[in-house]
């Protein structure tokens, strides 16, 4: 190994090296205003986007247990915007809620981000593990941020001892597909798995997929995830909503696809139980709910049923519909959050009720919000309704006709949850009729948000070209 | 084939009888003690020291900060000794990878210092 | 020296269903602790012993990365924990249920 070895690795580096010298400047600077460090963050994130651009970041790099490839940049992208919409979100609230946590806040998404950037071409079971915790352990302490509050530290708990359990399952798997292997590559396990099909190799995989089925949160491993959304800070719910879930989908891929999918035929049934059940318990717990956090958190497990079957079809169209649809769902999901935030800030209590009348008093946020629910929901003009018809045609092509059928009939279904909000700001009434106060950085993120899903929703090839292409590079 | 199917067996034998043998025992031991309730039951040893005052006594937290610096770094040692069985390979390499990972070690000590991590005041 | 990898690797497998009955079963937290950790021990015996038996010392290496990767997740759960402790004064799993319907 050599140090130009690492040239794949710049998004990284940028990152890593850009994180510790805010942590530097953190320890220098005196309590008090530390603005500067999230504009430092939010500057460190820019500068990583542009890599993605500019540097040369494809090729073998770490003794080829990392690669660098098209799929890897437009993860990363992914990846970078998520860190980014987290930070911008909260430029409003951190310097005022907790001025001395700043730089923490700020470290911590900059090193999860850096988890999930290095999970983006990972060849290597090992890199795989400590990519996965470098994503996972930043979270914990994020959904604890709320220090003095007793639900949050239980949000937290039960995210935490999910996520341990998950990854000593994962770790399990790993070691049982390391040693009937002989390697700890992926693509030498894939191999192994192809030309010596063994029970307990699927075992393995078995096991593996469920612990990180636990952190993507899909049905029976969601416990979790309203709880944890309901406790923790909304614009970091926004990063948790939607980096981690696009990195635990990228993991599944990069572990189960190589090779002609030889382990996603191992846990196959596996999948599509669990995606099903995903997306028909999601709904039917989303509908009752009355706080919109929690609603958030039921429409998000649906969600991962549906990347569950994009991943499930192992072609290079559903690799390219899965893109595709993190890509949308970031900005969509992201961009209801920080609503969500806006409107907690201005004294609500994360309850429908508190969207009462929401369009009498910012024309703005409810305009944006109904979008994103739209968005959600896959009604067309938005890009969940491309996102969605890219995967479900996908999946419809590789033989899952039933499961597509069914992830229709949820789509519709789920209207009816997610108009239950927009009926609350349209129809609902309120007494106050003063502007919902919007700091710059909030009316930043959600414009970034609208711009992007109204623009995909219109002009969605562009986008699906440039995710097939990823897809092809990846699949080959 | 027909060896590894059996492998597979006994693992999941075993996954499964463990736990459900562990429930067994355990209803099997409760049911007597549920139709004789004493006080010696209640306790936390039934045999040995009297447990006196409650057992969730308030450590000072300060006690588990500096813990759980100690344990970090304990840990992060291991990655030593493999270090220096391959240094003599590696060369100068091998030396710029540890300082380079010594080096982010450190920022998080200073970072740990700074903070009050570990002072006792 | 037992020369068997089998032995190992069920006592392994043995292990890893004790810190799953444990995860399960357990009502304090720092139990729920201990129990993740002895799942986390299953995984490093599989690894050292498919090291040791079938191939050469890359099972070795992963075992180190588990190590120090288990560590840093127990250290942040036990930070979580006396959270909990401090705005609740009991660690009890299923009182821990505000949040639930």
């Amino acid at each position: 190994m050599t140090w130009t070895d690492l040239a794949p690795l710049g998004v990284e580096l940028i990152l890593l090296a850009g994180a510790l010298s805010l942590l530097i400047v953190d320890l220098i600077l005196p309590p008090g205003d530390k603005r500067i460090l999230g504009i430092g963050t939010l500057g460190v994130f820019l500068a990583g986007l542009l890599a993605t651009w500019t540097l040369p970041l494809d090729g073998l790099a770490l003794g080829g247990a990392y690669e660098g490839d098209a799929m890897g940049v437009f993860l990363k992208r992914v990846f970078l915007l998520s860190g980014a919409l987290a930070v911008l979100a909260v430029q409003g609230h951190g310097p005022k809620a907790w001025p001395r946590r700043q730089g923490e806040y700020h470290q911590l998404i900059l090193y999860s981000v850096l988890g999930m950037s290095l999970l983006s071409g990972v060849r290597d079971l090992i890199l795989l593990a400590v990519a996965f915790e470098l994503m996972g352990v930043p979270l914990y302490a994020l959904a604890a941020w709320q220090k003095r509050d007793a639900g949050a530290a239980e949000g937290a708990l039960k995210l935490y001892l999910t996520g341990a359990v998950s990854s000593a399952a994962t770790l399990y798997g790993f070691s049982v597909l390391y040693g009937l292997s002989g390697s700890t590559r992926i693509a030498d396990v894939a191999a192994a798995v192809s030309a010596h099909p063994s029970p307990l190799l699927a075992l393995g995989a078995t096991v593996a997929v469920a612990g990180m089925g636990f952190k993507l949160g899909v049905v029976p491993f969601h416990m979790w995830v309203p709880d944890t959304y309901e406790g923790s800070p909304t614009p970091f719910i926004a990063f948790l909503s939607v980096g981690p879930k696009a990195a635990g989908a990228a993991a599944l891929v990069q572990l189960l696809l190589p090779g002609h999918g030889a382990l996603l035929g191992t846990v196959m049934e596996l999948f599509l139980v669990l995606s099903a059940a995903s997306l028909v318990l999601a709904t039917l717990m989303a509908l009752p709910q009355s706080n919109v956090k929690r609603l958030l958190a039921f429409s998000g497990i649906g969600h991962m049923g549906i990347l569950l079957m994009a991943i499930a079809t192992g072609t290079v169209d559903g690799l390219a519909s899965l893109l595709f649809y993190l890509l949308g769902y970031l900005f969509t999901n992201a961009g209801a959050f920080v609503v969500v935030h806006a409107i907690r800030e201005d004294g609500g209590d994360d309850s429908i009720d508190s969207f009462n009348g929401l369009v009498h008093r910012s024309w703005f946020l409810s305009g944006a919000m109904l979008l994103f629910l739209l968005s959600l929901a896959g009604v067309p003009f938005v890009v969940g309704f491309w996102a969605k018809l890219f995967v479900f045609m996908a999946a419809w092509q590789a033989g899952f006709e039933w499961l597509v059928i069914l992830g229709a009939l949820v789509s519709v279904l789920s209207l009816f949850y997610y108009l239950r909000v927009a009926k609350a700001m349209f129809m609902g009434t309120t007494e106050r009729r003063d502007e919902v106060p919007m700091h710059w950085s909030v009316r930043l993120a959600v414009s970034i948000c609208l711009i992007a899903i109204t623009g995909m929703g219109l002009y969605p090839n562009p986008f699906v070209a440039v995710a097939e292409a990823a897809a092809k590079a990846f699949l080959g | 084939m027909l060896d590894s199917w059996t492998q597979a067996l006994v693992f999941l034998l075993l996954s499964f009888a463990v736990p459900i043998a562990m429930l067994v025992v355990g209803m099997v031991l409760r049911v007597r003690s549920r139709r004789k309730t004493s006080p010696i039951k209640h306790e936390i040893y039934e045999c040995g020291e009297e447990p006196d005052g409650p057992a969730w006594i308030r450590f000072h937290p300060r006690y588990y900060v500096v813990a759980l610096v100690f344990v970090l770094f304990d840990v992060e040692a291991a990655f030593l000794f493999p270090w220096a069985l391959g240094i003599r390979d590696n060369g100068w390499l091998a030396i710029a990878d540890m300082t380079l990972f010594l080096g982010i070690l450190v920022i998080g000590w200073a970072y740990a210092v700074r903070k009050g991590a570990i002072q006792w005041q | 020296m037992i020369t068997d990898p089998r032995i190992y690797l069920s006592i392994a497998a043995v292990l890893f269903s004790l810190g799953v009955y444990g995860v399960i079963t357990r009502r304090n937290a720092i139990g729920v602790l201990l129990s993740v950790e002895l799942m986390a021990n299953a995984v490093n015996l599989n690894l050292l012993t498919f090291g040791r038996f079938v191939t050469g010392a890359s099972g070795q290496v992963f075992t180190l990365f588990t190590i120090a990767l288990t560590v840093v997740e127990v250290v942040i759960g036990l930070a979580i924990v006396v959270l909990l402790y401090r705005t609740r004064s009991d660690v009890l799993i299923d009182i821990a249920s505000e949040l639930r319907e």
